[in-house]
């Protein structure tokens, strides 16, 4: 059972730079390392540029080359806080039924446009949800395709003028995004929806 | 060896990943969110993470194949409900955009907060302060070198005027306080001022009172006693206090400590009595004129403390002189119930005490709202109490020694039995005695203003009889709360070898109850010495050296010495003889009490320093003993008495029951729990005696029972003077908050059982106040709160309540009505106290009405239950006192008393009114209350009469003990007569005061006498509101005015308490 402490391969907190398998290259800070599975893991700038976030990248050394450790930890690694099991995992739950209910609407044949508009809707009303074809926002509003200003239905009130304006300005954003790359719409698509 | 490092943390052999930490953290704080997973084989599956495997094996919820090719988005049927990769496939998983602090725990700590800023965050910059400039030259170095203790007064108005245009009414004199002292030439009122200054000397002697004033007047802060590091000329004040105020409460504690001590002390509480003979012109005093008490004790006061302060304590003293009165008639107004209830009610109310001294009643009630607020009024009193004194003058004298030893009703009974033939006779005399008593301390100066006749009767033998009792009663009661009931129960036990066996029993259960106690007897002591001291002292020394032998027989047990002086007084039977003798026996006991075990002759000397503190527990004590001793002689009486006797011995037991139990629990419960034990047993006594001796014991009982109250007051007073009282009295110059401040302080400072009895309130009546009926409670709380503060006041009360209920029960047998009436018409002439006594005696007659034969046993049991009967004298002691209230409430009263004296004058004029008016509505009233009683009938009956009186009681103890100012609202309140005549600002304090008395009275009234308390409790609720209620009603006849006062004061103090 020597099994050598991480600090003995990689110390907590210092960076580390490898190349996969897949020819991907990964550097990141190391956060932990586990010796006899070989894991590492990695802490890195997030991708998307968030100053509140960060990637983990959970790497299995087994199918990594070129490691090299760009500098070692200069200090003691932080206590390690406790965690809130509960909320991790409600998260967790919420994160699956978001996604299922995201499948649901891909597999209903939802343009993309409505797909755009719900995870835009979901961003600020989590009540939300896809019947059919149609998203229902707080039980009270209906957006119908084509998922317009004017399709929006339900019980005139403070929730129907307020999902109208969300839904006016989602569209006005798509419209300014179309001058932008494709791929970049996709990725702001994908960002709102890692993000809620 | 991580494995293993971390096997033996956690002690479960950890298995892969699982056993390193930061792997673990760091994959559990990514739980729930998505990621990407690359297996070797190249292919990217997206899920959400869910958890993962000791071998690292992922595991991926919803997930489902990434497409190379950018899409939309998986399509439901893609997606795996979660796949499971081996570590030995995963090449790389990809955590996009996580936040790692969201499950942290630890959402509020700086680092987490700091961790969550957007943007840099940059620390500011400390920057140097260097004071400025203009503050360079002083003003910082003025604050270290300026000793002023914050703004003089006249800076404040002045300010206030100039600032805000706000002009301040404060008058230096406090007239809407108290009553200027009016000053003559007449020997009685020479004789006062003397007992006033001696009695002031004796409390301020005291080290109890020293301590306290010295806890109320330190003007260092909280830092500066216990967390400055002291420098300068400010800690040598204190510290030079300190010293000396330490070494008499040391004294205190180390007699309190040592029987032998007690006896020492006791021998100087015995001499302190000597001076009582001027005391008794110092109740007078002190009953007349705070003032007088304030410049003659307040003297000393003064000078140790500003004039406020000063004069409370004065007021004390007085108060516990008048307090006394009351006492005594509560007492002996028990022991009239007794008789009266049998047949002695209808008779005793109609014949003496019913009809004559309920008329007198009124007036006196009517005048004692007055005599706390005029002399005149309370003048008009005395001439009633006169009279009453002069119809049952040597009775009273009877009542007065065994009232005072008696405090509550046993005493009394025995009295009123052997005077009066008749119940009613002796109830009215009773009544008048109580009356009597209660105008005593308020009436010397009504003697000496207006009715020289009344007070020569009255005050030669009954006054100063009744008052010296009175002060002894309060002095009891107020010490029997806890210790005193205690004492009293051992002292009267001692009579009764079986009642000694569990008076020593009490006391060994309330060991420290009784180390408190000694305190609480030292200024019970003290307060008898000096009511009693005057008397007994002049009187009989002999008795002393009688209570000498009995404090050395029953040197251990404080009672022991209640006994001497409960024998003494059998044997003394003469009126005045017997009086002084249980004075000075009950002095000496509350002596020996407070110097433990030291016999009468010790306590003299250090009954005054002890006093103060021990002298409310001895004054308990002492006033159970004296029932007890009433109770004794109450057999001789009649059979009535044995009923009584019967019944006491039941309350005895019960409050042996309740003592052990208090014991066990806390020693202040236990001194409470004690007292209102004692006092039970005492009223029984009490009510004994009412039985036997009823007619003279009864009328002497009142007075008793007034001098009780008086001696409650005092007691109060002179525990505040020791420490809460001086306190109180200093802090506040109104006595009222003294008082109140007194009771609290007692309970804490001056006897556990005192404090035991304040907290035994609180908690114990914390529960039963709220399953009894509010308004019961409130009003009983109210009361019942003070008598609990002070167990000797609450003993007292019951003993009043007993007397009262006696009287009343005396009414009420004769005619329920009358009796409800009675309390209605109390109400309206005491109004408040009236009300409140009505609304005991309502709750009492309600039950009696309902159970008219219970009555009887109920008023037997009130006073057997001991701290109700005690209480219920006591307040019976107020409400006789409350016609004489003026006075008595004005004097002493200022403390517990008053508003026992109230109640009891309420009740009494409230009977007498009933009688006169016969308020169906407050009848009615009382019977709808009474449903509530039934069941404190039925079976409680003694214990929920005594409970509703003790509570009414203890409410008005409270109230004074809680805050004088306080009580003399409550008092006033209750009373309001004397209070609202006076034009007591108190009053208004009271109420505020009341609240807090109310829920002490709550928890208190539990700790008491549970049982009763809890019956009690939720009868006097529905008595008091439903009295209000009537008061209101009838009040608009006599009292209308105070009657709308005192019930807006019980409103609040039902709000309160509710």
């Amino acid at each position: 059972m020597a099994a050598p402490g991480p600090g003995e391969y990689f110390s907590v907190g210092s960076h580390v730079s490898c190349l996969t398998c897949l020819g991907q290259r990964l550097q990141g800070e190391v956060v932990a390392f586990d010796y006899p599975s070989k894991m590492l893991t990695l802490k890195c700038p997030s991708s998307s540029a968030k100053p509140n976030l960060s990637d983990v990248i959970l790497v299995n050394l087994a199918y990594v080359s070129d490691v090299d450790v760009i500098n070692d930890r200069t200090e003691t690694p932080p206590p390690l806080a406790s965690l809130n099991i509960s909320k991790l995992a409600s998260r967790a739950r919420t994160e699956k039924e978001d996604k299922l209910s995201q499948a649901y609407a891909i597999s209903a044949g939802v343009s993309v446009e409505g797909q755009q508009l719900f995870q835009t809707i979901h961003k600020t009303i989590k009540d939300c949800k896809w019947q059919e074809k149609n998203i229902i926002v707080m039980d009270d509003v209906v957006i119908s395709p084509p998922y317009q200003v004017e399709n929006c239905k339900g019980k005139e009130g403070s929730a129907l003028s307020h999902v109208r304006k969300i839904v006016e300005k989602h569209f006005k954003d798509v419209e300014s995004q179309k001058s932008m790359p494709r791929t970049q719409a996709q990725q702001t698509q994908k960002d709102s929806s890692l993000s809620s | 060896m991580l494995l293993f490092f971390f096997s033996i943390i956690f002690k479960v052999a950890f298995s892969g990943v699982y056993a390193n930490m930061r792997m673990v953290h760091v994959l559990t704080s990514v739980v729930g969110t998505k990621c990407e997973l690359k297996v070797k084989n190249g292919l990217i599956y997206e899920g959400v993470f869910k958890t993962y495997g000791p071998e690292c094996d992922i595991v991926l919820d919803a997930a489902h194949r990434k497409s190379v090719e950018p899409s939309v988005g998986p399509r439901r049927e893609d997606i795996v409900e979660s796949i499971i990769f081996k570590s030995s496939d995963v090449v790389v998983v990809h955590f996009k955009d996580v936040d790692l602090n969201y499950a942290k725990k630890d959402n509020f700590t700086d680092s987490a907060v700091s961790a969550r800023l957007n943007g840099e965050h940059k620390e500011k910059d400390l920057e140097p302060w260097d004071g400025g400039e203009q503050h360079i030259s002083g003003s910082m170095e003025s604050l270290d070198t300026d000793l002023s203790n914050g703004w003089d007064p006249d800076e404040m108005f002045k300010y206030n005027e100039e600032t805000y245009g706000v002009k301040s009414t404060y008058d230096s004199s406090l007239s809407s306080y108290t009553v200027p002292l009016e000053r003559d030439n007449s020997e009685e009122f020479l004789k006062r001022e003397a007992r006033a200054s001696q009695l002031a000397e004796e409390i301020e002697a005291s080290a109890t009172y020293k301590a306290r004033v010295a806890l109320e007047n330190d003007e260092r802060s909280e830092e500066e006693k216990y967390t400055a590091v002291v420098r300068g000329e400010r800690e040598l004040h204190s510290l030079n206090r300190e010293n000396k105020y330490i070494p008499p409460s040391q004294r205190n504690r180390e007699a309190g400590m040592s029987w032998g001590a007690g006896r020492q002390n006791s021998p100087r509480l015995v001499q302190c009595s000597p001076g009582p003979p001027t005391p008794r012109s110092g109740p007078h005093d002190y009953n007349t004129m705070d003032q007088r008490v304030v410049n003659g004790g307040a003297h000393p006061w003064p000078s140790r403390c500003p004039s406020p302060s000063s004069r409370p304590p004065s007021r004390y003293q007085s108060g516990p002189t008048n307090s006394l009165p009351p006492r005594a008639a509560t007492p002996t107004r028990p022991p009239s119930r007794p008789p009266s209830r049998p047949s002695r009610p209808l008779s005793h109310p109609s014949a003496h005490g019913s009809t004559g001294p309920l008329s007198t009643m009124p007036k006196r009630l009517s005048s004692e709202g007055p005599p706390r607020m005029s002399p005149k009024s309370q003048r008009t009193p005395r001439p009633h109490r006169v009279a009453s004194c002069r119809g049952g003058g040597p009775p009273s004298s009877d009542y007065m020694s065994q009232g005072a030893s008696v405090e509550v009703s046993a005493p009394p009974p025995t009295r009123n039995s052997p005077s009066g033939g008749t119940w009613s006779s002796v109830v009215s005399g009773v009544i008048f005695s109580t009356s009597s008593l209660a105008h005593r301390p308020r009436s010397p100066r009504q003697n000496s203003i207006s009715g020289g006749a009344p007070s020569p009767s009255c005050l030669s033998s009954p006054q100063a009889g009744t008052v010296p009792v009175d002060s002894m009663t309060a002095s009891t009661t107020a010490t029997s709360p806890t210790a005193a009931n205690p004492a009293a129960n051992l002292e009267t036990s001692p009579i009764e070898e079986a009642k000694e066996s569990r008076v020593l029993e009490t006391r060994q259960n309330s060991p420290n109850a009784n180390k408190e106690n000694v305190k609480p007897e030292a200024s019970a002591s003290i307060a008898r010495s000096i009511g009693k001291g005057v008397y007994l002292w002049r009187y009989h020394r002999k008795q002393i050296d009688n209570l000498k032998k009995f404090s050395v027989e029953f040197r251990l047990q404080s009672s022991s010495n209640p006994d001497p002086v409960f024998e003494p007084m059998p044997q003394n039977k003469p009126p005045r003889d017997l009086v002084e003798k249980p004075k000075d026996q009950s002095n000496i006991s509350e002596e020996t009490s407070t110097a433990v075990s030291v016999a009468p002759t010790g306590s003299k000397s250090g009954t005054p320093s002890l006093s103060p503190s021990s002298a409310v527990p001895e004054q308990k004590r002492g006033p159970d003993v004296t029932s007890q001793g009433v109770q004794t002689t109450s057999p001789l009486a009649n059979a009535a008495a044995k009923d009584k006797d019967e019944k006491e011995e039941k309350n005895d037991p019960v409050a042996d029951v309740r003592k052990s139990t208090l014991n066990p629990n806390a020693k202040e419960f236990n001194p409470r729990v004690f007292c209102s034990p004692p006092k039970p047993a005492t009223t029984p006594t009490q009510t004994r005696p009412q039985g036997q001796p009823s007619p003279s014991i009864v009328v002497q009982q009142p007075h008793t029972v007034y001098g009780q109250t008086m001696f409650q007051m005092y007691p109060l007073t002179p525990v505040s003077p020791g420490v809460q009282v001086p306190h109180m009295t200093m802090s506040q110059t109104k006595p009222y908050r003294p008082v109140p401040n007194m009771p609290q302080q007692r309970p804490d400072q001056h006897h556990p059982p005192g404090t035991s009895t304040m907290m035994h309130p609180a908690t114990a009546a914390g529960p039963p106040i709220v399953a009894p009926s509010p308004a019961y409670s409130t009003q009983y709380f109210t009361c019942s709160p003070q008598q609990f503060a002070s167990q000797p006041l609450v003993q007292q009360m019951t003993h009043y309540q007993s007397q009262a209920q006696h009287v009343f029960s005396p009414m009420i047998q004769g005619s329920a009505r009358m009796i409800t009436p009675p309390g209605h018409g109390q109400p309206s002439l005491v109004s408040s106290s009236t009300t409140q006594y009505g609304e005991q005696m309502h709750t009492m007659y309600g039950k009696n009405s309902l159970s008219p034969a219970p009555i009887p046993q109920q008023y037997p049991h009130p006073s057997s239950t001991l701290h109700p009967h005690s209480q219920h004298p006591q307040p019976s002691a107020t409400p006789t006192g409350q016609p004489q209230q003026g006075p008595q409430h004005g004097g002493s009263h200022p403390a517990p008393s008053p508003v026992q004296h109230s109640q009891h004058q309420a009740a009494a004029a409230a009977a007498a009114q009933a009688i006169h008016l016969g308020n169906p509505q407050q009848q009615q009233m009382y019977s709808a209350m009474a449903p509530t009683p039934p069941s404190m009938t039925p079976g409680p009956n003694p214990q929920s009469p005594q409970a509703n009186f003790p509570s009414a009681q203890q409410a008005v103890y409270i109230h004074p003990q809680q805050v004088q100012h306080g009580y003399n609202p409550n008092h006033m309140a209750h009373v309001q007569q004397a209070h609202m005549q006076s034009g007591m600002v108190p009053p208004h304090h009271g109420t505020p005061s009341h609240p807090p008395t109310m829920m002490l009275m709550a928890t208190q009234a539990p700790a008491g006498p549970q049982p009763t308390l809890t019956q009690g409790t939720l009868n006097p609720i529905p008595v008091s509101s439903a009295t209000h209620y009537s008061y209101t009603l009838t009040p608009g006849k006599d009292l209308s005015h105070r009657n709308s006062a005192h019930i807006s004061l019980f409103t609040h103090s039902r709000n309160l308490s509710l």
